[in-house]
C-alpha cells in the first residue's frame, strides 16, 4: 500500500488544527497515531474471540 | 398453590390498597433497605413459603406484600438492573442485550460499557508510555436514583450493583456488581494445574490448563498469568512466578509466591493472595488477587487458580464511589470478590470442577457476601437516615447450573448427581431466607424493607439457533450457499440480499438499508416486515415435541421509550419456557440443526419471554399495584424519602 495520501485543502487545514491543539510533531504522527486508534478499537472492542469469552466469563455461552 | 395457578392468580397475596399514601415531597420515613436476591424465583419462593421453608419471607410478605414483578423485555439482568436503577424502561436508559452490534460492522459489542484504548504514546526506551491513559465508559444513559437522593442529601449505599460499572460519577457509597473485569480485563478466566496428562491436553480456552511436574523434591512450579504490559513495544504478558511443596503425606501444600507463603488442604481454598503484576520496575504496577484451590492430591495433582480480581485495596480499575470505599470494606472484613459473578460456572461447564467443587466455591462466595453484609447492616443500623441496597448474586448463579438437577424432562438429567445435589437449589432459598431474618432481627421494625429479584428461573432444555433458521425461511443469505456448521454470518452472510439477522441472547435485527452498512431492507418495508417476521417466529414448532418455541417476539418500537430506541434490536425474542438461544447463534455462529439439546450444566435460563420468568416482589408495605414492575421500584424509593419522580422515569411510584 503506498504511503502517500492526498488530503483534501479542507482536510488539510483540520489537520493543522489538530495538529497545533495536540501538539502532534508532523502529519505523519497524528496520522500514524489514528491509525493505530482504529486498528486499536478493531482489536478491543470489536474482536468477536474476545466477545466470545466475555460471554464464557459470565457462563451464558460455554 | 402451583406455580400456574400462582402466576395466574398474579401472586394472589400482592395488597391493592396501600397503607400509606402521601404526596411527593414529604418523606415518609428515614430509612428503607432494599435486598437484591437476583434470580429469585416467585415460583420457587411461593412453592417453599407454603411448606413452611422461608419463615421470614413469609413474615415480610405477611406484614406488607409478596408478589410476582414484571421484568424487562428482555429480561436479562444487565437490562432489569438497569431498569431498577434509572426506573424506567430499557428505552431511557439504553441497554438492551447483552450484547449489541454495530450497523456499520455487524459485528457485536459489548452493551453494558465500551472500552477506549489509550491515546498518544511517548517512547522512551524500552516502553511506551500513553500520555492519555485508556478507560472504561459505561454505556448506561440518564441518571440513577441514587443521584437524586444526593441532591436532597440523603445518603445511599449500593453494594454490588449490577450495571454500575465502571460506577457512574457519585458521592454516594456505591460498589460495582456484574460488569466488574478482572485483572485481564475478561470476566474471568481461571487456570488448571493437573497432573492428568490427559486433561492437561483438554482444550479449556479461554481458561489456562498447565501440566503439574511435580519434581523428585514434590516441588512444582507454575505461573499466574497476568495482563499484557501495554508499556513495553512488544507488549508480552506479565506472569507471578510460584512454587507448590507437595506434602502427600499431611494432604496439604504450601504455595510460595512472591515472598507469601500460602498453607492448604486438600479440598480447601486458600484466603485471598494479593499479587503485584510489575509494568515497571519500582515505578508502576497493578495489584490483583487470586485464590487457590486445591481440589485433589496423591495419585492425582489438581490446583485451581482463580481468575485474577481487581483488588478492592488498591484497584487497578473504578470500582466505587468514593474511589476509597472499596478498600474501606475490605479493611473492616478482609479482602473480597469484585468480579462480575464469582462463582465459576465455567469451571463446572468445562469438567475442572466437579458439582461439589461448584457447590463448595459457590457456598465459600455467599459466605464472604454474607460478612459484607453484616458490616453494612451494622453501619446502616446505627445511620439516622438513608437507604441501603445490598446485592447477591448466587441464587443467579446456583439455579443457572443447579436446574437439571431436579428437572427430570431435562436432556442433561442425571439421577445419580440429582440424589446427591438436589437438595441445593431450596437450601439456597433457606440460606437466603436467613439473611433476611438477619436483616429484620437488626433493624427497627418501622424501618421499610423490600427482598427483589430482578427475574424468575426457567428450565433451558432445547437451544435455538435464530440464524439457522432465517436461512431456512429465506431471510438470511449465505455468500456461495454454504451455510455450513461453525460458519459465521458475520464471515459469510451475502448481506446485500439479507433482510434479517439475530445476535445476542434476545436480540434480532433487519437489515435496514441506511442503517447497516449493507442494508437490503427500505425503510417504507420496515413495519410489514417486522409483522411478519413476528408471526413467523411466533409460529416455530419444536418438531421434537409439538411445542411453540417463542411465545412473543417484542417488536422495539411498539415496547420501549424512544430516548436510545436506535440501540435496541428490532424485535427482542420472547422465547417460551425451555428453550433459549444457542450459544452460536448468539454470536452469529452457524450450527448443524435449528433446534437441538442443551447437554450441559448451564440448564436453566431467563433470557426468555418475561412474562415465562417473572421477578419476587417481597415488602414489609402494602403497594397500589396487585403485579408491580422493576421500573417502579426506583420510584417508589424517592417518593418513601420525598423525592418526586423525576421525568426520566417511566416507572410509577408503588405507595
Amino acid at each position: 500500500m503506498s504511503s502517500k495520501v492526498k488530503l483534501s485543502k479542507e482536510a488539510d487545514q483540520k489537520a493543522e488544527q489538530i495538529i497545533a491543539f495536540h501538539g502532534y510533531s508532523s502529519l505523519e504522527e497524528l496520522v500514524e497515531n489514528l491509525i493505530n486508534n482504529e486498528y486499536e478499537k478493531i482489536k478491543s472492542g470489536d474482536n468477536k474471540e474476545e466477545l466470545a469469552n466475555k460471554l464464557s466469563g459470565l457462563g451464558y455461552i460455554s | 398453590m402451583k406455580r400456574r395457578d400462582f402466576i395466574k392468580a398474579g401472586g394472589a397475596l400482592a395488597a391493592t390498597a396501600p397503607f400509606m399514601n402521601f404526596g411527593a415531597g414529604r418523606p415518609l420515613g428515614k430509612k428503607m433497605l432494599v435486598l437484591g436476591f437476583d434470580g429469585m424465583d416467585p415460583g420457587i419462593v411461593s412453592r417453599l413459603m407454603g411448606q413452611g421453608q422461608l419463615p421470614n419471607m413469609q413474615r415480610l410478605g405477611d406484614r406488607g406484600v409478596f408478589t410476582m414483578m414484571r421484568s424487562t423485555v428482555p429480561p436479562q439482568s444487565p437490562v432489569a438492573w438497569g431498569s431498577f436503577i434509572s426506573g424506567a424502561d430499557p428505552g431511557v436508559f439504553g441497554i438492551f442485550d447483552f450484547l449489541h452490534r454495530d450497523p456499520q460492522t455487524y459485528i457485536p459489542i459489548f452493551a453494558q460499557s465500551t472500552t477506549l484504548p489509550s491515546r498518544m504514546l511517548v517512547k522512551l526506551g524500552q516502553y511506551q508510555l500513553p500520555l492519555k491513559p485508556g478507560k472504561v465508559v459505561l454505556n448506561r444513559e440518564g441518571r440513577a436514583f441514587w443521584d437524586y437522593m444526593e441532591e436532597r442529601d440523603i445518603p445511599a449505599t449500593l453494594v454490588k450493583l449490577p450495571t454500575n460499572y465502571p460506577p457512574s460519577a457519585s458521592g454516594q457509597r456505591t460498589l460495582s456488581g456484574m460488569g466488574t473485569p478482572d485483572i485481564l480485563g475478561t470476566y474471568g478466566i481461571y487456570s488448571l494445574f493437573t497432573s492428568d496428562e490427559n486433561e492437561s491436553q483438554s482444550d479449556l480456552s479461554p481458561n489456562n490448563v498447565y501440566y503439574a511436574y511435580i519434581d523428585e523434591n514434590n516441588v512444582m512450579e507454575g505461573q499466574i498469568e497476568g495482563p499484557k504490559n501495554d508499556l513495553v513495544k512488544e507488549g508480552e504478558n506479565i506472569v507471578v512466578p510460584f512454587k507448590v511443596y507437595v506434602d502427600n503425606r499431611h494432604r496439604t501444600a504450601r504455595i510460595d509466591i512472591q515472598g507469601k507463603e500460602v498453607l492448604i488442604a486438600e479440598k480447601e481454598y486458600s484466603d485471598w493472595v494479593e499479587i503485584e503484576f510489575t509494568l515497571i520496575p519500582h515505578l508502576a504496577s497493578i495489584t490483583g488477587m487470586v485464590k487457590f484451590y486445591l481440589m485433589e492430591m496423591g495419585e492425582k495433582f489438581r490446583l485451581y487458580v482463580s481468575p485474577t480480581h481487581v483488588s478492592p485495596r488498591n484497584p487497578a480499575v473504578p470500582i466505587s464511589t468514593p474511589s476509597g470505599y472499596s478498600r474501606e470494606l475490605a479493611d473492616h472484613i478482609g479482602l473480597y470478590h469484585t468480579i462480575s459473578l464469582p462463582a465459576d460456572t465455567k469451571a463446572l461447564s468445562q469438567g475442572t470442577f466437579s458439582m461439589e467443587n461448584f457447590i463448595t466455591q459457590s457456598l465459600s462466595v455467599f459466605g464472604e457476601s454474607c460478612r459484607m453484609f453484616d458490616y453494612e447492616l451494622q453501619r446502616f443500623s446505627r445511620q439516622k437516615e438513608g437507604l441501603l441496597f445490598f446485592y447477591f448474586s448466587a441464587l443467579d448463579q446456583g439455579q443457572h447450573m443447579f436446574w437439571a438437577l431436579n428437572d427430570k424432562e431435562h436432556p442433561y438429567y442425571h439421577p445419580e448427581e440429582s440424589r446427591k445435589f438436589g437438595y441445593i437449589t431450596d437450601e439456597m432459598y433457606r440460606k437466603f431466607d436467613r439473611v433476611l431474618g438477619k436483616a429484620l432481627g437488626s433493624l427497627d421494625p418501622a424501618v421499610p424493607v423490600l427482598v427483589m429479584s430482578d427475574h424468575g428461573f426457567a428450565p433451558f432444555r432445547r437451544a435455538v439457533n435464530v440464524n439457522n433458521w432465517l436461512i431456512q425461511e429465506g431471510y438470511l443469505k449465505i455468500a456461495g450457499g454454504d451455510a455450513s456448521a461453525g460458519a459465521s454470518i458475520l464471515d459469510y452472510a451475502d448481506w446485500p440480499a439479507t433482510r434479517a439477522y439475530a445476535l445476542g441472547l434476545n436480540g434480532f435485527y433487519l437489515n435496514q438499508k441506511g442503517r447497516e452498512r449493507e442494508g437490503a431492507v427500505e425503510a417504507g418495508e420496515r413495519r410489514r416486515l417486522l409483522e411478519e417476521l413476528k408471526a413467523k417466529l411466533e409460529a416455530i414448532v419444536d418438531p421434537k415435541n409439538g411445542e411453540k418455541v417463542i411465545s412473543c417476539a417484542y417488536i422495539s418500537e411498539d415496547n420501549f421509550s424512544r430516548n436510545c430506541i436506535q440501540r435496541a434490536p428490532d424485535i427482542v425474542l420472547g422465547f417460551n419456557r425451555g428453550y433459549r438461544i444457542s450459544d452460536d447463534s448468539a454470536l452469529g455462529t452457524l450450527s448443524r440443526e435449528i433446534i437441538s439439546d442443551n447437554m450441559g450444566w448451564w440448564s436453566g435460563d431467563h433470557c426468555v419471554d418475561p412474562r415465562k420468568v417473572p421477578a419476587s416482589f417481597i415488602s414489609s408495605f402494602k403497594i397500589l399495584k396487585a403485579v408491580p414492575d422493576i421500573q417502579d421500584v426506583a420510584p417508589t424509593i424517592l417518593k418513601y424519602f420525598g423525592i418526586a419522580t423525576p421525568a426520566q422515569m417511566t416507572g410509577k411510584a408503588l405507595i
